[in-house]
């Protein structure tokens, strides 16, 4: 027996949708693979900078920040799994995962946080989505108010989605004091 | 159903009260959930809800490659008849969502979205409206 776990049906969430495959956890780090062959994520657990575990609807989800900035997120684990990678994560990587919580209120106020790559709006606290910065083409600034990002358009890698996020933007009112003339918001 | 809208106040239109209660996962598209009075969007493998009250416009409009688009505009503070003022002033410091779009390859999935959305926050829009009359 080598050491580790592994599961099947774990899709990895992005830009282009959702793919299917297996996440094997071990001692020294991850490897994912998408079902059919293709696309394969590997990560060693030294590049870990830290651990999320999200519920998400009818299943979880395992969020990897990596040194690079880049934040991978991996869906469908059952609650049982959860303990048990849980435990393995403290046991074996000596790394605690964090519980973060999904905001399903349907509000479209919140907060805006940066952290490495990703730009996550928050509602009361809890994750309403996430973006990465890394996939934005552009960013425009629209009166004194609104800040716009455009996404690159993905029509290679894969995108299995229906709908493709194209643009977003938000509407920071003059009574908001985070990012007063702060030059690193995008 | 009339049982739901008691725990609901006016000005505070939740769509779901537990992650357990969204509609399980399908394929990564634009969804309206009637029952729920919500819209779901595809945002990095995510689906996202937002309640329809959220709303303020949608619309769509196609490209010579047969893409499609389509456009939602959400209330923000400080726009005329914005139904949702009185969060303005509660949620001083807040960011606002204020617009998404999206690039789709089915453009009879967009229509009837579209279609979907304006009927649904119409009727939620008088029904609220209608309450408000009534409570003063």
């Amino acid at each position: 027996m080598t050491d580790g776990h592994s599961f099947n049906n774990i899709s990895l969430g992005g830009r282009g949708g959702t793919n299917q495959g297996q996440i094997r956890v071990h001692s020294e780090g991850i490897l994912w693979k998408k079902i059919g062959g293709g696309k394969a994520v590997e990560v060693d657990k030294s590049d870990v900078l830290s651990l999320t575990w999200m519920k998400v609807p009818r299943t979880n989800q395992l969020g990897f920040r990596i040194k690079d900035g880049l934040y991978y997120k991996f869906t469908g684990f059952r609650d049982q799994d959860v303990t048990s990678l849980t435990n393995f994560f403290q046991n074996s990587w000596g790394i605690t995962p964090e519980e973060k919580q999904l905001s399903v209120s349907g509000k479209n106020w919140g907060e805006v946080d940066l952290n490495g790559n990703m730009l996550t709006f928050l509602v009361g606290s809890k994750q309403a989505f996430e973006v990465s910065l890394a996939d934005v083409s552009q960013t425009q600034l629209q009166g004194k108010n609104d800040v716009m990002l455009e996404f690159h358009v993905d029509d290679t890698t894969g995108a299995n989605e229906k709908d493709s996020l194209m643009e977003i933007s938000f509407h920071i009112p003059n009574s908001n004091t985070q990012f007063v003339g702060d030059e690193s918001h995008p | 159903g009339d049982g739901r809208t008691s725990a609901k106040h006016s000005n505070e239109l939740i769509a779901y009260k537990s992650v357990n209660e969204l509609p399980p996962p399908r394929e990564m598209m634009i969804q309206v959930d009637q029952k729920n009075e919500a819209i779901l969007l595809p945002i990095y493998g995510s689906m996202v809800p937002f309640h329809v009250a959220t709303v303020k416009t949608v619309s769509s409009q196609q490209d010579t490659n047969r893409n499609c688009y389509i456009r939602i505009i959400f209330n923000v503070p400080g726009t005329p008849f914005t139904p949702h003022d009185a969060n303005s002033m509660k949620n001083q410091g807040a960011i606002y969502l204020k617009e998404v779009s999206f690039r789709s390859k089915d453009p009879r999935h967009i229509s009837e979205v579209v279609q979907l959305i304006k009927t649904l926050r119409r009727n939620v829009v008088a029904r609220e409206s209608e309450r408000a009359e009534r409570a003063t």
